[in-house]
C-alpha cells in the first residue's frame, strides 16, 4: 500500500472576514447587528446591564429566578399562552447570566424574527410577576440548584471562589447563587431587581440576513416602554494573592473520582496582557494538546481530561484548573499538575507550543464563528467590553504576532503556583492522609 | 414551507476502493468541514468485547505510520481547527473543521489513520487509552446521579443478543480484558475505504476534493467482505412491561418511561420524532403543561421527551420527569404514563402540532447553520441510506406528519404492555 508519507503544507490562505457590523441608535436604545447573507436562521439577543455583579450580597440567584419568572405570564397573556406563542414560532426564550450582563435571546427562521422579538420584549418589559408564581419559581429554582449541587463540581467551585475572592463579596459567591441563597429570596427582591435593571433599554444584538430584517422595527419593539440611562459600572477590583498554597478538602463519601479545582486571582478583561495571558493559558491547559492534558491524561492516564485557563470579566479574573481523577491517584495528580504550572511559570513556553496555540486561537475565529448564535455571542463581547467593529480581525493579528518572550513573560507574571488554592472534592477518608503527605500545602476540611 | 431541508449543492463520487466521497460547496466562510463516517459501532461488538468500538475511536488519535503519537491533535489545532470523534451503537464518526487552506492536511491525516494505523498501534498506547476510557466511564456514568440511566435502559429495551442490548461505553471487565491483537483485527476488519463515507462541506470545490481524495485515499485497498452486525430490526414484544427500580445516591426520585418505536429514517420514526416533541419539548409540551405546571408533580427544568436517532432497530423514545419535593415516585410514574397513554386517546391539536413542527424546523436549520453540522448529516444519510441527498427529506418528513399518524403510532407502539419504566429512588426512602 502506498500512503503519501509527506505531510502537505497549507494552501493559499483565504482572507479573514468577520461579518460586517451595523450599530444604530433606535427608540432610545442601541442595535448592534451582523450581516449573514443567505443564512436561514436569525438570532436576536437583548443584552442588559443586569449581570450577577448587580445582585446585592446575600441575594445571589436573583437574576436566575427573575429569568424563570419572566416566562410565567405577561401583562397580555398567561404562562401557557405565552409558551405556545413563543414555541409556535419555533423558539424558546434562552436566558443567560454572567458577571457582566444578563441576556435573553430567540433563534428562529429569519422571517419570524420580528414576531419573536416582540414576544421577547413583552416578557422582559411587562412580566406579570404574580407573587404566587414568583414564590413557586423561586422554590423550583432552589430545588434545581439542590439537584445540580448533588453533582461533583458545584460545591468545589463555590469553595474555590470564596477562597479566592472572599465570601463577603458578591464575586466571592457562586454566579447563580446556592440552594440556600435562592430559597431566601422574597417576591419584593425580584420585583425591585426587575424595575431597577430590566426597564432600561440595553442593547439589542441581531445576527442574521439583514437584507431580510428591519433593524428599526426590531429596535422599536425591543425598547418600547423603556427608560433610564446607563448606570455606573465600577472599575477593576484589586484582589490580593493568598500568602501561601493550601488544600481545602470537600468530602464526598464513596466518590470514585476526586474533583479538582485549583486556582488563584488573575487580571480583569481589559488588562494589556490579555492576549499573551490567553496564549500562556492555552499552552498550559487550554487545548487538548496542552501540557496539563498531555501529562495527566495522555502520559499518566489519571483522568478523562484536565483543563486550565485564565478567565476574566470586566472587573476581575482568575486562573483555574479543573479535572476529575481516579480517587487512588488524587495526590500524584495534584503534584504533577502543580509541578507543570510551576515549570510553565519558571521556564515559559517553547516556539513549537506557541505556534500551535496562536494558530489555534486565530483559526478558531474562522472555524467557530459560523452560526448566528456564535456571531451574536461575539457581538456581545464587543458591546460588554467596548470593543471596535474590527476587534476580531485585530485580535487575530495580535494572536499571530505574539512571540515566545511576550507569552513567557505573561506566564511568569500571571501564574502563581505558590499561591494556588487546591480544592479537592472527593472521598476525604480515602485521600486525606495522602494529601497531607504530599507536602503541597496545609490541608483544611471544608465545613458545610 | 420549504420543500427541501438541504438547499445546497451535493456532489458525490466513489473511488475504485469503494470510498464514497460527498462534497457540498459553500463559500460563505473560509472554513471547511471534513467528516468520516465508518459504518461500525457498538452493535458490531460480540459478547465479551463491549466498549471496543469506542476504545478504538480513542486509539485513532494516537498516531499512525506517518503521524507520531499526539501529532494528529497538534496538527489540527495548530492549523486553527476543531476536531473530535464520537461512537454510538450504529457508527463511529471522526470530524474536523479547519480554515480552508488546511483541507489537504486534514485529508492526509484521515487517510493515514484509515490506511496505516495498525503498524503504529502499541501495547503502551492501548493501556493508556484503556485507562482514559475507564476514567470517562467513571466521570460520565458512575460518579454522577442518574448517570447510568442509559446503561440500564438499553438491556430493558433490547433482549440479550440484540445489537443494542449493551451500551457503547462497555463494561469495565471487558475493557480490562482488551488485547492488542483484537484491536489490530478490529481495524483491519472495519476501517476500510469501502466501509466509510468521506464528506467535505464548505470552502472547496467538488473537483478539488475528488482529486485530493484520490491522491490520499486512493491507494488504500478495499476489504471487500465486511461482516455485518447481527440484525436487530425485529424485536419481539414481550407483552408485559419491564420495570426496574434503583435506590441510589440521587437527590430526588426520577422516572424514565421508554418505548421502542421505529428505526431512524422511516416514516414511522418521523412520526415518533414529532410525537416526542409534542410530548416533551418546551413549556408548551404536554408533559410540562400537565406535570410541571398543572399538577406540579415534576421539576420544571427536568421534564422532557426525546427520541434517540438509531437506524438499525426500532429506536427508543424516552420520556422523563424528576419529582418535586414531597411527590412520590409512584405518583410521578403514574403521571408520566398517563400523559404518554393520552397520545393515543386525546387527539393532538393543530396548535400542538404547529408548535412541534416550528421547534423541529428551528432545530433543523440550527444544525444546517454550520459546515460541520451539514457534513455530519450528509455522512449519515450516505452511510445509512446510501444517498446523501436524502438529507433533504428529513425536514419535509417531519412537516408532513399528521395528528392521526401520531394517534396511530401511540396506539401501536407507545402502549403500556410494551413499556419500560426505570425509577430512581433516593437512598433515604429505602
Amino acid at each position: 500500500m502506498t500512503l503519501i508519507t509527506t505531510r502537505p503544507g497549507p494552501g493559499t490562505a483565504r482572507p479573514y472576514r468577520f461579518p460586517s457590523v451595523v450599530r444604530r441608535d433606535v427608540a432610545g436604545g442601541r442595535v448592534v447587528a451582523a450581516h449573514l447573507p443567505g443564512q436561514n436562521l436569525a438570532v436576536a439577543l437583548l443584552l442588559l446591564d443586569a449581570g450577577a455583579g448587580r445582585e446585592p450580597v446575600g441575594k445571589e440567584g436573583l437574576g436566575a429566578v427573575l429569568a424563570k419568572a419572566l416566562e410565567e405570564g405577561t401583562a397580555q397573556r398567561d404562562a401557557t399562552a405565552f409558551a405556545l406563542a413563543v414555541e409556535g414560532l419555533g423558539t424558546e426564550l434562552a436566558t443567560g447570566l454572567d458577571w457582566d450582563s444578563f441576556q435573553v435571546s430567540v433563534q428562529v427562521p429569519v422571517d419570524r424574527l420580528g414576531a419573536a422579538v416582540e414576544l421577547l420584549a413583552e416578557a422582559v418589559r411587562t412580566p406579570r410577576l404574580d407573587p404566587d408564581d414568583v414564590r413557586r419559581v423561586r422554590d423550583d429554582e432552589a430545588t434545581a440548584l439542590r439537584m445540580d449541587w448533588a453533582n461533583p463540581g458545584p460545591r468545589a467551585d463555590a469553595v474555590l471562589r470564596a477562597d479566592l475572592f472572599g465570601a463577603d463579596n458578591r464575586w466571592g459567591r457562586p454566579l447563580y447563587g446556592d440552594p440556600g441563597s435562592v430559597a431566601g429570596l422574597d417576591v419584593e427582591d425580584v420585583t425591585v431587581f426587575h424595575s431597577e435593571w430590566f426597564l432600561r433599554p440595553g442593547t439589542l444584538i441581531v445576527a442574521g440576513d439583514l437584507d431580510r430584517l428591519d433593524l428599526d422595527a426590531l429596535g422599536a419593539a425591543a425598547f418600547a416602554g423603556t427608560g433610564g440611562g446607563p448606570a455606573e459600572q465600577g472599575g477593576p477590583i484589586e484582589v490580593p494573592l493568598p500568602a501561601g498554597r493550601r488544600i481545602i478538602l470537600v468530602d464526598r463519601p464513596g466518590s470514585v473520582q476526586s474533583t479538582l479545582r485549583l486556582g488563584h486571582p488573575a487580571p480583569h478583561r481589559a488588562h494589556p496582557d490579555h492576549v499573551p495571558m490567553t496564549l500562556a493559558g492555552t499552552v498550559l491547559g487550554g487545548a487538548f494538546t496542552s501540557r496539563l492534558n498531555h501529562l495527566i491524561r495522555e502520559v499518566r492516564g489519571y483522568t478523562y481530561g484536565i483543563r486550565g485557563d485564565f478567565a476574566s470579566s470586566r472587573r476581575f479574573g482568575r486562573f483555574a484548573v479543573s479535572s476529575g481523577v481516579q480517587t487512588a491517584v488524587t495526590a500524584p495528580a495534584l503534584v504533577e499538575a502543580v509541578g507543570e504550572i510551576s515549570r510553565t511559570r519558571a521556564g515559559g513556553v517553547t516556539e513549537d507550543e506557541l505556534a500551535v496555540a496562536r494558530s489555534w486561537r486565530a483559526g478558531q475565529l474562522s472555524v467557530e464563528l459560523q452560526s448566528p448564535r456564535a456571531i451574536a455571542s461575539a457581538l456581545t463581547t464587543l458591546v460588554v467590553h467596548d470593543l471596535p467593529d474590527d476587534y476580531h480581525a485585530r485580535l487575530r493579528e495580535a494572536l499571530l504576532a505574539a512571540d515566545v518572550a511576550q507569552v513567557s513573560a505573561a506566564a511568569a507574571t500571571h501564574l502563581h503556583p505558590e499561591a494556588l488554592t487546591l480544592v479537592i472534592e472527593g472521598d476525604a477518608a480515602a485521600i486525606r492522609d495522602e494529601l497531607v503527605a504530599s507536602g503541597l500545602g496545609e490541608v483544611t476540611d471544608h465545613v458545610g | 414551507m420549504p420543500d427541501s431541508g438541504y438547499p445546497w449543492p451535493i456532489e458525490t463520487t466513489r473511488l475504485d476502493n469503494g470510498l464514497r466521497v460527498v462534497v457540498s460547496e459553500d463559500r460563505t466562510a473560509p472554513a471547511v468541514a471534513v467528516n468520516l463516517w465508518y459504518d461500525v459501532g457498538s452493535r458490531h461488538e460480540p459478547t465479551g468485547q463491549t466498549g471496543f468500538a469506542h476504545l478504538f475511536e480513542h486509539l485513532m488519535f494516537e498516531g499512525s505510520v506517518n503521524v507520531a503519537k499526539t501529532e494528529h491533535m497538534k496538527l489540527i489545532q495548530g492549523s486553527g481547527g476543531s476536531l473530535n470523534a464520537t461512537t454510538n451503537p450504529d457508527r463511529t464518526n471522526y470530524f474536523e473543521t479547519v480554515p480552508a487552506e488546511h483541507l489537504e492536511l486534514a485529508l492526509w491525516l484521515e487517510a493515514d489513520r484509515m490506511g496505516g494505523l495498525v503498524p503504529a498501534l502499541t501495547q503502551e498506547t492501548l493501556d493508556n487509552q484503556r485507562d482514559v476510557v475507564k476514567n470517562e466511564r467513571r466521570q460520565r456514568y458512575e460518579n454522577v446521579p442518574y448517570g447510568d440511566a442509559w446503561l440500564r435502559l438499553l438491556p430493558l429495551l433490547y433482549p440479550p443478543g440484540h445489537p443494542y442490548h449493551h451500551a457503547t461505553i462497555g463494561s469495565m471487565a471487558d475493557l480490562n480484558a482488551a488485547d492488542l491483537a483484537t484491536f489490530q483485527a478490529f481495524h483491519q476488519t472495519y476501517y476500510a475505504p469501502d466501509n466509510a463515507v468521506l464528506t467535505v462541506v464548505g470552502d472547496a470545490t467538488a473537483a478539488e476534493v475528488f482529486t485530493l481524495a484520490q491522491r490520499y485515499f486512493g491507494a488504500i485497498p478495499a476489504r471487500g467482505d465486511i461482516p455485518a452486525a447481527p440484525d436487530g430490526h425485529t424485536v419481539a414484544g414481550t407483552g408485559r412491561p419491564a420495570v426496574e427500580t434503583v435506590t441510589a445516591d440521587v437527590p430526588a426520585a426520577r422516572v424514565y418511561v421508554a418505548h421502542r418505536t421505529h428505526p431512524f429514517g422511516s416514516t414511522g420514526y418521523d412520526v415518533a420524532t414529532v410525537a416526542a416533541t409534542v410530548l416533551g419539548s418546551g413549556r408548551g409540551s404536554r408533559l410540562y403543561q400537565r406535570l410541571a405546571d398543572g399538577e406540579r408533580l415534576a421539576q420544571p427544568d427536568l421534564v422532557g421527551a426525546y427520541g434517540v436517532d438509531l437506524a438499525h432497530a426500532p429506536a427508543p423514545v424516552i420520556a422523563t420527569a424528576t419529582a418535586r419535593p414531597g411527590v412520590s415516585a409512584e405518583r410521578l410514574a403514574a403521571g408520566v404514563a398517563e400523559v404518554v397513554d393520552e397520545l393515543a386517546t386525546v387527539p393532538v391539536t393543530a396548535t400542538e402540532l404547529d408548535r412541534a413542527k416550528a421547534l423541529l424546523s428551528t432545530a433543523w436549520w440550527r444544525q444546517m447553520s454550520t459546515v460541520d453540522g451539514r457534513a455530519d448529516a450528509l455522512g449519515r444519510y450516505a452511510t445509512q441510506f446510501g444517498d446523501p441527498a436524502r438529507t433533504a427529506d428529513r425536514l419535509p418528513g417531519w412537516l408532513s406528519v399528521t395528528a392521526g399518524q401520531i394517534a396511530e403510532l401511540a396506539a401501536d407502539v407507545l402502549t403500556p404492555a410494551d413499556r419500560v419504566t426505570l425509577t430512581y429512588l433516593p437512598e433515604e426512602t429505602r
